[in-house]
């Protein structure tokens, strides 16, 4: 055990510094890690990709730095893990994103390379690079942690299916063009025996996206409504009623590194209500002071666990501690923005910018901090996946 | 906080493998039973025969010694080793006393003298003072810093029953005249890093015990028609006790590195170290507790033995509470240009 990387993978970092310092936008340097920016919807908080978003992630895919673990042809430079890691550490430290919107380069590209055929294979590297928006078309009225039980039907008719039903929560659907989308295609066996995945275009006769706005007022989610929405057979993603595997498909490549924006954007947080203690007056409140030392603690201990978890993951083992990342920091993030709100005193409710500090985002971020333990499998659903798959307890 | 890497080397890897083998072997709970009801002997004849070996890793890097004291947690193992080879060895080879050699062969044992809650500032405890031959006692005073060796027969004290049945408490006057070895306060420090470090790697022990032992039994135990592991309820606590484990045994690995690089992290690492593993020890003895309900709450059962050492071990060098607000006056002090 030792502290620190090796010298090249520190030349690794140093270079993807220079790379931000000469190619981002200004834009992207955020610097910290505030959700629910409002920089990134229109004039009615419906969620916009701004055109430095869009040009910002083509210059990283065309620099091999979208996905560094991949290949150049599909935006990367085949980057070790531990290189992936260090990338992943330094964007985050730096608040830069790498693109506003996940679907494409995090979850469709890397199935559509997975379980794709040659055609929907080609589909991948503009995926990544931001040029075609995706949403995934999961969560429906009546199926939301229990994904399995969905009811979106597809019937096939020729060389084509019929699709009927609804999709709810689909993230970017307002802005993009294709969805990934997860149907029924057999209701004789059991729910995730009959699961298939679609490509469908969102501008099909008979498909409808109505923003949906969350607590805050923004709308960066959908509802999706088809009916007899005609899908060409080719459209098929993998074998037909063979969808719940890919539900599973996600970027294997930085599996054992994606755990580090969030717990840096926690140690930014951490950071930031000493800063606002500070500013506030109640820096020397005995039980604000241990407020805060808590919160650090448990932002610290879960980064060392990251990286405990990645010396397993990087030689190749199962790394059970990041099974908890997800739940860990969605839970401890809340409680980071929510103490920033107690800080404020009187102002801990008040969104009036002047009166609430740096613009009321602790506020506006801790409401929207709230999905965190939503979606993506709730806290819950992560708790009995833990216990039955980490400690081997038996299914409930 | 830097970055870093967790890979035990092979000899690290050898060590923890050997630990497990002979704490299993021969710390079995009849030996810490006997301990706890007042007989020594073996727990004597365990450090006679192994663990007298095991006190050269007191002037060792930490994270080497940490490893060991992790399986001795969990072994709830007895007898002067924590106190000569996690407290009193790594204070004496901080300050480069001539004694450190011999107490790293075990050739010499002691323990360290620790604040009390007497208001009677002069007056200190230690732990497993009975089995030992000196007690280092910090100095840090105007003019005189350091540490002064005193022998334990010399030392008027008594014992003060706690939770631990199976480590010593005593407390005690210290003598009027000090014969204070001169000593850098920046060294002492250091050593007190290493010391508490040291007892955070024992609760980490305990705290995967009682993690473990609580699945075990809730995959075993059926009611209601099906294993207790199987109800939500059941597992969410188990899930929060695992999760606060993994946390603290990643904080202590940690600051064992940071220590041993005396890195620039090193302080908020160890205040972060302590108190998670202070919180994780308690908390997953609690959770194991309500798993194992009332056969969890007999004498017979061992789990009573770690529910004690998690408590008597949180208080030793500073309580969790003690170290967040330690960890906030680091926080808070001002930056300076």
């Amino acid at each position: 055990m030792r502290l620190g990387f090796d010298p090249e993978d520190e030349a690794f970092r140093d270079e993807l510094r220079v790379f931000v310092e000469q190619h981002a936008p200004p834009e992207a340097r955020r610097g910290r890690d505030w959700i629910g920016d409002d920089d990134d919807t229109d004039a009615d908080g419906i969620m916009i990709i701004p055109a430095w978003a869009r040009e910002w992630q083509a210059t990283l895919f065309d620099h091999g730095w979208m996905i560094p673990g991949y290949p150049p042809e599909l935006g990367g430079r085949n980057a070790t893990p531990t290189e992936t890691l260090v990338y992943l550490e330094e964007l985050a430290r730096m608040g830069v994103p790498r693109s506003v919107h996940f679907g494409g380069y995090a979850i469709v590209g890397p199935s559509l390379l997975e379980f794709g055929n040659d055609d929907q294979k080609a589909m991948a590297p503009a995926a990544i690079r931001g040029d075609t928006v995706w949403c995934v078309g999961m969560s429906e009225p009546n199926a939301g942690s229990d994904l399995a039980s969905l009811s979106t039907r597809a019937v096939e008719d020729g060389d084509s299916f019929i699709v009927n039903g609804q999709k709810v929560w689909t993230s970017y659907a307002m802005v993009a063009s294709k969805c990934f989308c997860y149907v029924r295609t057999d209701v004789d066996v059991p729910p995730h025996k009959g699961i298939s995945v679609l490509i469908i275009d969102l501008d099909t006769p008979g498909l409808e996206v109505r923003p949906l706005r969350h607590i805050s007022g923004r709308a960066e989610f959908a509802e999706v409504f088809l009916t007899d929405v005609v899908v060409p057979r080719s459209n098929l993603v993998g074998d037909l009623n063979s969808g719940w595997r890919i539900t599973m498909g996600s970027l294997a490549h930085e599996r054992g590194a994606l755990w580090v924006e969030g717990v840096m954007a926690a140690q930014r947080g951490v950071e930031d209500l000493v800063a606002l203690a500070r500013e506030r007056g109640v820096d020397g409140d005995a039980v604000v002071r241990r407020r805060i030392a808590e919160l650090t603690c448990r932002v610290l201990s879960l980064k060392a666990m990251g990286y405990k978890g990645f010396a397993s993951f990087a030689q190749g083992s199962s790394a059970p501690e990041h099974s908890f990342m997800k739940l860990a920091n969605s839970e401890l993030r809340q409680a980071i923005f929510e103490c920033g709100m107690d800080l404020q005193g009187v102002d801990l409710a008040t969104l009036d910018p002047d009166a609430a500090s740096e613009g009321a985002r602790w506020q506006k971020s801790w409401m929207t901090s709230l999905a965190g333990t939503i979606g993506g499998g709730t806290s819950e659903i992560q708790r009995n996946v833990i216990a039955t798959r980490v400690l081997g307890l038996p299914k409930g | 906080m830097v970055d870093m890497d967790f890979r035990l080397s092979t000899e690290q890897a050898l060590l923890v493998e050997t630990a497990i083998l002979l704490l299993t072997r021969e710390c079995p709970s009849s030996l810490v039973r006997a301990t706890a009801s007042g007989d020594g002997g073996p727990a004597a004849d365990l450090f006679e025969r192994h663990l007298r070996d095991w006190c050269a890793l007191g002037a060792e890097p930490l994270v080497d010694l940490a490893l060991f004291l992790i399986e001795a947690g969990a072994a709830v193992a007895p007898g002067p080793f924590l106190a000569t080879a996690g407290l009193f060895t790594p204070l004496l080879h901080a300050v480069g006393h001539e004694l450190a050699a011999p107490a790293s062969t075990g050739a010499i044992l002691g323990t360290v003298a620790l604040p009390a809650s007497d208001p009677d500032p002069e007056r200190r405890r230690a732990v497993d003072l009975d089995l030992v031959d000196l007690v280092a006692v910090v100095v840090d005073e105007p003019g005189r810093s350091g540490i002064a060796l005193v022998e334990t027969t010399a030392l008027e004290s008594r014992v003060v029953e706690t939770f631990d049945l199976a480590r010593s408490t005593h407390a005690f006057a210290l003598p009027d005249e000090l014969d204070v070895f001169a000593a850098d306060p920046a060294a002492i420090e250091v050593a007190i890093d290493r010391m508490t470090v040291a007892v955070a790697a024992e609760m980490v022990g305990v705290a995967r015990w009682c993690v473990e032992t609580g699945v075990e039994y809730a995959k075993q135990r059926v009611q209601f028609g099906k294993p207790i592991g199987a109800f939500q309820a059941v597992q969410h606590k188990l899930v929060d006790a695992a999760l606060a484990y993994e946390q603290a045994a990643a904080a202590v690995a940690y600051a064992a590195m940071a220590v041993d690089a005396d890195d620039r992290e090193r302080r908020r690492a160890v205040h972060v170290a302590k108190a998670s593993a202070g919180q994780a020890a308690r908390g997953a003895a609690k959770v194991a507790m309500q798993v194992l309900a009332g056969v969890g709450f007999t004498f017979e059962h061992d789990l009573h033995l770690r529910l004690r050492r998690a408590y008597g071990d949180d208080v030793l060098l500073g309580a969790a509470s003690w170290h967040l607000d330690r960890l906030a006056d680091l926080l808070f002090t001002p930056v300076l240009p």
